[in-house]
């Protein structure tokens, strides 16, 4: 049985990630999986085994505290040196129209395996276009709300109390995200190309062909030499609705 | 076995503070020196080396110009107590006397208890990293003493014993204090949060007194405490288990269908 869809080096490749969003994405996935662990500790109400993994309760709430402060920083990193990369994602994001919504629709099928017909798709596909919104809103509660705690003789008392229940939510919904996304970017048949995307830079030109029709065309087939209208000097094209010729 | 508990008199205690010399000579606390704050109480609240305050209220009486009230403050050792719950180490525990007592090898400084509890009474001792608190002098109470602080009040204003037959001595005293020129006299901790393990006799309503009339365990902190920590985190599982139907489900199918390649995926 395979694992993770086999890297392909004898086929066309296209690049999808740099390097420095790589980096960004793989160093915050450790921090927050180390955040993860750690806190899960305490929300689980004392699970001593865990805690000993740290080196026990002071240990890992050491290791929370520190991978939070890198987690931080990769952000502001990746947000910092990355800006033209986080505007060229959000612009994606901005697409969202009928066939992201389709994408959703049909998502739960394609998930499990069903063959379905999806409509072109861009960069991100509809589930990334979600996933791009919740799981980086819970992070940014996760901070907020885990500064308050970390220091909360700082802010007002009732604002301490709704940092607890915000911390944890936020945590659950974010974590749900990551398991879904973490098997769907490696171990699921159907998107687990992505991975490599994510691992080495490129993906296989036929995947992206047809995956993310729409984003191949305007990037590497027959639309990319033409000059799309722009929104804050990026691209935006308006043709996401009809498929393009090539990715049949 | 029957609750055990302090009884403090606000009618009886004249503010000489030897409960909190007492409190520190016992529990080997050190001093925490204040600045003056233009009034007389020594401390504006608990802190880390300092379990217990006596509150020094100056309220404006109509008929008699200014009432200083005076009330013993320290934990009120709740009979169902928010610092229990929410404690993520399990480091508080009830006595089977009504003690509520908190092991400092368990804490881990979290300061949840802090802002859980509706008195604010668990502070955090900085260079140790831990929570302090009033133990009840639960250590001397298993040994057959009263606590240090009701053993040195000289007035008696503070009084250690039996919960119910305190109530019942609560109420006889409530009565002439009502009487006699207290028309507004009460009896605080019996019900207050379905119990205090602490009793106090009141010349006039709580809030005359720097404490709060109807004390109330916080929404926010229920709501985590109730709902979020016990239901909301299935949904991890949940998602978890899905991926692992999907991981199961979606290979089967390529099996079935081979002349699609595994990694072809949908379309
Ligand atoms: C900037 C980022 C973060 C900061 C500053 C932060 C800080 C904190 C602090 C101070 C606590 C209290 C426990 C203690 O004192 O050790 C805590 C608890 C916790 N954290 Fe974080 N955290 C951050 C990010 C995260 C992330 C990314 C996750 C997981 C996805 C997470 C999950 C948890 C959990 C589950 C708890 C336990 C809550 C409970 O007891 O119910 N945290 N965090
Ligand atoms: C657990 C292991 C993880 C794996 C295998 C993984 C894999 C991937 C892959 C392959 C992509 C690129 C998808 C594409 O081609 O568009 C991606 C994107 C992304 N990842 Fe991860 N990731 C993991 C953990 C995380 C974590 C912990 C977070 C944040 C908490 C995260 C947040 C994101 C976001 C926001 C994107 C862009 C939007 C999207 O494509 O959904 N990832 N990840
Ligand atoms: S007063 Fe506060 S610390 Fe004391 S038992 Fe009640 S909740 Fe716990
Ligand atoms: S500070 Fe200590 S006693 Fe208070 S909730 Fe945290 S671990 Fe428990
Ligand atoms: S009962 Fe003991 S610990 Fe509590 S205030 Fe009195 S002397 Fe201090």
């Amino acid at each position: 049985m395979q694992w993770i869809p086999e890297y392909r080096d004898d086929v066309p490749r296209v690049e999808r990630f740099t390097w420095l969003a790589r980096f960004t994405h793989w160093g915050h996935t450790v921090t927050f999986l180390l955040c993860l662990f750690t806190g899960l500790i305490l929300f689980l109400d004392g699970v001593n085994w865990l805690a000993a993994i740290f080196g026990g309760y002071a240990g890992a709430g050491w290791v929370h505290r520190i991978s939070a402060l890198a987690m931080t920083a990769l952000i502001g990193f990746g947000i910092v040196f990355g800006f033209k990369g986080v505007l060229i994602w959000i612009v994606d994001l901005l697409r969202f129209g009928f066939n992201d919504l389709k994408f959703l629709v049909l998502f739960p099928l394609e998930f499990f395996g069903f063959k379905v017909n999806v409509p072109p798709q861009t960069r991100f596909n509809g589930g990334e276009k979600g996933n791009s919104l919740v799981t980086p809103i819970m992070v940014f509660l996760l901070m907020i709300s885990g500064y308050i705690m970390w220091f909360p003789g700082y802010f007002p008392a009732s604002l301490v109390r709704v940092a607890y229940p915000t911390h944890d939510i936020a945590m659950i919904f974010a974590t749900v995200m990551v398991c879904m996304h973490g098997y769907l970017g490696s171990f699921h048949p159907g998107s687990g190309e992505s991975f490599w995307g994510m691992w080495k830079g490129t993906v296989r030109e036929d995947w992206a062909k047809h995956h993310h029709a729409v984003w191949y065309e305007e990037t590497y087939g027959s639309m990319a030499g033409e000059k799309p209208k722009t929104i804050l000097g990026l691209p935006v094209f308006e043709e996401y609705k009809s498929k393009p010729k090539d990715a049949e | 076995m029957a609750n055990m508990t302090n009884l403090y008199d606000s009618s009886k205690c004249t503010a000489c503070r030897a409960c909190q010399v007492a409190c520190k000579n016992w529990n080997q606390l050190p001093a925490s020196i204040k600045p003056f704050k233009g009034n007389y109480q020594t401390h504006e609240d608990t802190d880390g080396d300092t379990f217990t305050i006596v509150l020094m209220n100056e309220v404006d009486n109509a008929a008699s110009g200014v009432d200083w009230n005076f009330a013993k403050f320290q934990c009120m050792h709740c009979l169902d107590a928010a610092c229990v719950k929410a404690c993520p180490k399990g480091a508080y525990t009830k006595t089977e006397w009504g003690a509520t007592i908190h092991d400092p090898e368990k804490c881990i400084g979290c300061q949840y208890c802090t802002y859980a509890c509706p008195f604010g009474v668990p502070k955090h001792r900085k260079r140790e990293d831990k929570i302090t608190k009033c133990t009840l002098c639960a250590d001397r109470v298993t040994a057959g003493l009263a606590p240090a602080c009701a053993t040195t009040c000289a007035p008696g204003a503070l009084k250690f014993g039996d919960r119910d037959q305190l109530i019942e001595e609560a109420r006889d005293r409530v009565n002439y204090l009502q009487a006699n020129g207290f028309p507004n006299a009460t009896i605080y901790g019996i019900n207050e949060l379905g119990g205090l393990n602490k009793l106090y006799i009141l010349t006039d309503s709580p809030d005359k007194f720097g404490l709060p009339v109807n004390p109330k365990t916080y929404g926010t902190i229920n709501f985590w405490q109730n709902w979020v920590q016990p239901y909301f985190g299935w949904l991890i599982p949940v998602a978890l288990g899905a991926s692992a139907v999907s991981f199961i489900t979606t290979r089967l199918m390529a099996d079935k269908h081979q002349e699609h390649p595994v990694e072809g995926g949908h379309e």
